[in-house]
């Protein structure tokens, strides 16, 4: 039944007092409108004869909408009215976007289409959870509705990070260009790889003339050099417990995500491949690059659904997985975050064993607040505590510091914003030092 | 469903969930739906248990009920001669002990044809059994006998004619006293006996009815007279019973009623009695003698029909017992003070009431959860550690940090050697500060702080000097390669 019933029985019984037998009329009012909802309720569409489906948008960047429809066919012989509700997960912020939502009315045999815009809050996978229909009779009286009838379109929305950094893809790319030389000619020969032989010009670092070519030809040849192509880069998310701290509105995971798609952006474009490991206690994700066009796709793809974990991670695990599938020199870039505790028990001890075949960098997000802390003059008790506190895990981070470059690691912390552009930096120049 | 209670799970549980579907999707659409089926399985219960235990205890407790309640129709119910629980051997035993004889008869046509003297008490532990046809000789026998009833049905109160209605049970016998409503209880009897389990079946007047009857026990037992004779009708059964005899006034109510003549009719019947054998102008006669009976007994002043005159002559209510023979449950005046109408109304308001309960408590889907991700606070550790400074008063390893970070930025910025010594160091500072060396020393080396008010001040006096000398993060950062600036791989 609906309110309409009771609006209708709730009305009748203001006649009662002009009844000449009160509970007759109580009994007639009553059965009349019992018997309406009845006639209404076996008029009303079967929920159970209407087909539903789905189709639209399979993948969105967070902070874009997306549009997913619904599709009813109505395969009974009456015609249904019905108020659809079509229930997301709170955070893929769905809402109906037809005329006269959430109410519809489709006639026998027609198809409608009920499209819905997405505007999810946040990144990963987000479902479609269940589709009710209830439909009413004519009357407006009764109401059928039944659980999973129709049967729920399954349908998931995968929200893509947002990779606020692509912006200084551009920038990059073009110091990547100048390292590769093919733009301004003072770039050329910073390389390490042989390219090739030709004539001296004026202008030349005569320390890269060749002189036993020389020898052989009348004229003067200069050896050419170009970086190194075809080298590796392996991307390491840490998603251990460290990794969910938030900084500012995003957890840590969500900044080491953007840097390591900034890279291999980068990376993938100077020709170097790059795989992307994902781990805490056990790998979560593994990446081999493949085709450079499709990579990039396949990363944010991959990472979207990644979430941080409230576990320790395990960098023997990390550190076993990186030397079985890298046999060659790569750079490892292990996105983690500077904390003695976790680093120091977990990292150090397998270091030396990582660093000797493979050159590593650590990026890390570091706090604003502890940067807040030891900037601003203390006012309260609580203030002169909290910043010797942090003072005293500034220092124990420089340790952690200390420790690892003295394993010739190269140390990446910065506020969330600047890690991307930093660890790029980071890898431009160890590219042009030739270094990777 | 509270879901703030529940937080803390979904809080850790939500990474696995995503993280699964992310890493294999087809598993978590494989396991989604006897999860599904699961949870409907634990709604169901949810209302199932609570009713199904209600409606078990409700049966255990009936089943009890009813195997404990003696049953006024099994053989041997409240019979002289058993000695069980049920029987009434003991009650005998005690009338015989008061110089009562007790005649037992297992026929009502017996008993009735045998009890023609005056002056005796017949009782009926199961009036229930009697035939109908015996009902309107049963309730006089013979002038100035008394009969007492056990828990008669209302069938048997009409067939009886007496003007009592049953009106409400109890769910079992209590012990209640005499006058327990405020009626006072003019059966000497009961007086004497004071307090007995007599309360279970209570009677009145039907209304309308006014009649010259005595109410005891709440309505438990009351006395009515017919013609000579007298008729007690007791709700309760347990006075009677030998498992209950012994208990509280039982014993003297029952020996009381029985007793009063020095003769007791005692019609312990073993079933539902026959009909009487033979017709007698074409209609039934229960006073027809049967082949075997040694005697008659034809009394022409108890035909049928002369009950009925002398039960409205009865009806005439004797001044002043009016208050006394009142409907003890008389009509809710409330129930005058509005026109029917009002009452019709504020049930089909009602009616309409249910309807939007019906209406409204059909949700449209369940609420949808959302798979909260986890959530670490940014430099939690931190400021727990500040608070338990705090809470230790850990007045000097806090300010020894202090000093050594205010160090560090001082020798870092400004070319102070760092093997410096204290005076060397302090000396520098107040140098390019313009404060006092001794000052500087003393902020610098000197002793702990012993209150949070000092470790306050010092906090900020290091801050200032570390402006000071232009080494404050705030205004110029040299620290910030620290924090922010990567430091090259050079090391090597």
């Amino acid at each position: 039944m609906t309110g309409r019933a009771a609006i209708l029985l709730g009305a009748g019984a203001l006649t009662l007092p002009l009844w000449p037998a009160p509970w007759l009329g109580v009994l007639v009012m009553s059965g009349v409108v019992l018997a309406l909802t009845v006639l209404d309720w076996l008029l009303a569409a079967p929920p159970g004869e209407v087909g539903a489906s789905r189709d639209g948008d399979r993948a969105v960047r967070l902070g874009d909408t997306a549009t997913v429809s619904v599709h009813l066919h109505n395969t009974s012989v009456r015609p249904l009215r019905a108020l659809v509700r079509d229930a997301w997960v709170p955070s893929a912020g769905a809402r109906f976007d037809f005329p006269g939502a959430p109410t519809v009315r489709v006639e026998p045999g027609d198809r409608v289409e009920l499209p819905s815009r997405l505007t999810p809050t946040r990144r990963g996978d987000r479902p479609a959870v269940r589709l009710t229909l209830r439909s009413y009779g004519p009357l407006g009286l009764a109401f059928r509705q039944r659980a999973e009838r129709p049967s729920t379109p399954p349908w998931t929305l995968r929200v893509l990070p947002r990779f606020e950094s692509r912006r200084h893809l551009p920038e990059k790319l073009a110091r990547l260009r100048i390292i590769d030389g093919t733009e301004v000619a003072r770039g050329r020969g910073q390389g390490t790889e042989f390219d090739t032989l030709r004539e001296y010009v004026v202008g030349d670092d005569v320390r890269s003339v060749d002189w036993r070519a020389s020898a052989r030809r009348a004229d003067v040849l200069v050896r050419t050099w170009r970086p190194e192509r075809d080298r590796r880069v392996v991307c390491v998310l840490d998603t251990g417990r460290t990794s969910a701290v938030r900084v500012g509105d995003e957890p840590r995971l969500d900044a080491a995500i953007d840097a390591a798609l900034l890279l291999a952006a980068l990376a993938s474009r100077a020709g170097d491949r790059v795989d992307l490991l994902a781990v805490d206690n056990a790998v979560r994700v593994a990446l081999t690059g493949g085709a450079q066009s499709t990579l990039l796709a396949r990363l944010v793809d991959t990472l979207a659904p990644l979430q941080p974990a409230l576990v320790e991670t395990d960098f023997e695990l990390i550190a076993g997985e990186i030397l079985r599938r890298e046999r060659r020199r790569s750079v490892v870039v292990l996105f983690t975050a500077l904390e003695p505790g976790a680093l120091g028990e977990g990292l150090l001890p397998v270091l030396p064993r990582l660093a000797t075949r493979h050159r590593v960098i650590v990026a890390s997000v570091h706090d604003p607040v502890l940067t807040d802390l030891t900037t601003r003059p203390p006012e309260t008790v609580q203030d002169a505590y909290a910043v010797s506190a942090a003072w005293r895990a500034l220092g124990d981070r420089d340790r952690v510091r200390a420790a690892l470059a003295r394993h010739g690691v190269t140390v990446v912390d910065a506020p969330a914003d600047r890690l991307a552009p930093m660890v790029t930096d980071t890898y431009l120049r160890l590219k042009a030092l030739g270094q990777l | 469903m509270s879901a703030v209670p529940d937080a803390p799970v979904p809080d850790v549980s939500a990474p696995d969930d995503d993280r699964r579907s992310g890493a294999d999707a087809s598993t978590s659409v494989r396991s989604a739906a006897p999860v599904v089926a699961g949870r409907r399985r634990r709604r169901w219960h949810r209302i199932a248990i609570p009713l199904g235990a209600v409606a078990v205890l409700l049966a255990v407790t009936g089943i009890t009920q009813a195997i404990d309640q003696p049953s006024p129709g099994s053989a041997g119910f409240l019979s002289p001669v058993n000695a069980d629980d049920e029987g009434g051997s003991r009650l005998a035993d005690r009338l015989r002990a008061e110089g009562v004889a007790v005649e037992r008869f297992t026929s009502t046509r017996q008993a009735l044809i045998q009890a023609t003297s005056r002056g005796f008490t017949l009782f009926v532990p199961s009036p229930g059994l009697v035939h109908p046809l015996y009902l309107p000789y049963l309730a006089e026998p013979a002038d100035r006998a008394r009969v007492v009833l056990v828990d008669p049905p209302q069938r048997v109160l009409d067939g009886a004619e007496l003007p009592l209605a049953a009106t409400g049970r109890r769910w079992a016998a209590g012990a209640v006293d005499a006058d327990a409503d405020g009626r006072p209880c003019p059966l000497p009897e009961a007086a004497r006996a004071g307090p007995a389990a007599a309360l279970l079946q209570r009677y009145a007047n039907p209304p309308g009815l006014d009649n010259r009857t005595d109410y005891c026990y709440s309505g438990g037992l009351v006395r009515t007279e017919r013609r000579d004779s007298e008729v007690v009708v007791i709700g309760a059964s347990d006075p009677f019973r030998n498992d209950r005899i012994a208990e509280r006034g039982n014993a003297v109510l029952a020996t009381g009623l029985l007793g009063s003549h020095d003769r007791v009719v005692w019609l312990d019947l073993a079933g539902p009695e026959p009909p009487p054998p033979y017709h007698r102008n074409g209609e039934l006669d229960p006073w027809t003698s049967m082949p075997d009976d040694s005697g008659t007994y034809d009394d022409g002043e108890s035909q049928e029909g002369n009950g009925t005159p002398e039960y409205d002559g009865r009806q005439q209510p004797a001044p002043g017992q009016d208050e006394q023979a009142a409907p003890p449950e008389p009509r809710n005046p409330l129930w005058d003070a509005f026109p029917p109408w009002f009452w019709a109304l504020l049930a089909q308001l009602a009616l309409a009431l249910l309807l939007v309960v019906l209406w409204r408590a059909r949700r449209l889907g369940p609420p949808v959860a959302e798979p909260l991700p986890v959530t670490v606070p940014s430099a939690e550790t931190v400021l727990g550690r500040g608070r338990l400074y705090q809470r230790a008063r850990a007045y000097g390893p806090a300010a020894e940090t202090l000093r050594a970070a205010a160090l560090h930025r001082l020798t870092q910025s400004r070319g102070v050697p760092p093997d410096a010594g204290p005076d060397e160091l302090a000396a520098a500072v107040a140098a390019r500060t313009g404060r006092g060396a001794a000052e500087v020393h003393d902020l610098l080396y000197g002793p702990a702080p012993e209150t949070n008010q000092e470790l306050l001040d010092l906090a900020r006096a290091l801050d200032d000097l570390a402006a000071a000398s232009g080494t404050s993060l705030g205004t110029s950062p040299p620290d910030q390669p620290r924090h922010d600036r990567p430091s090259e791989g050079d090391a090597r």
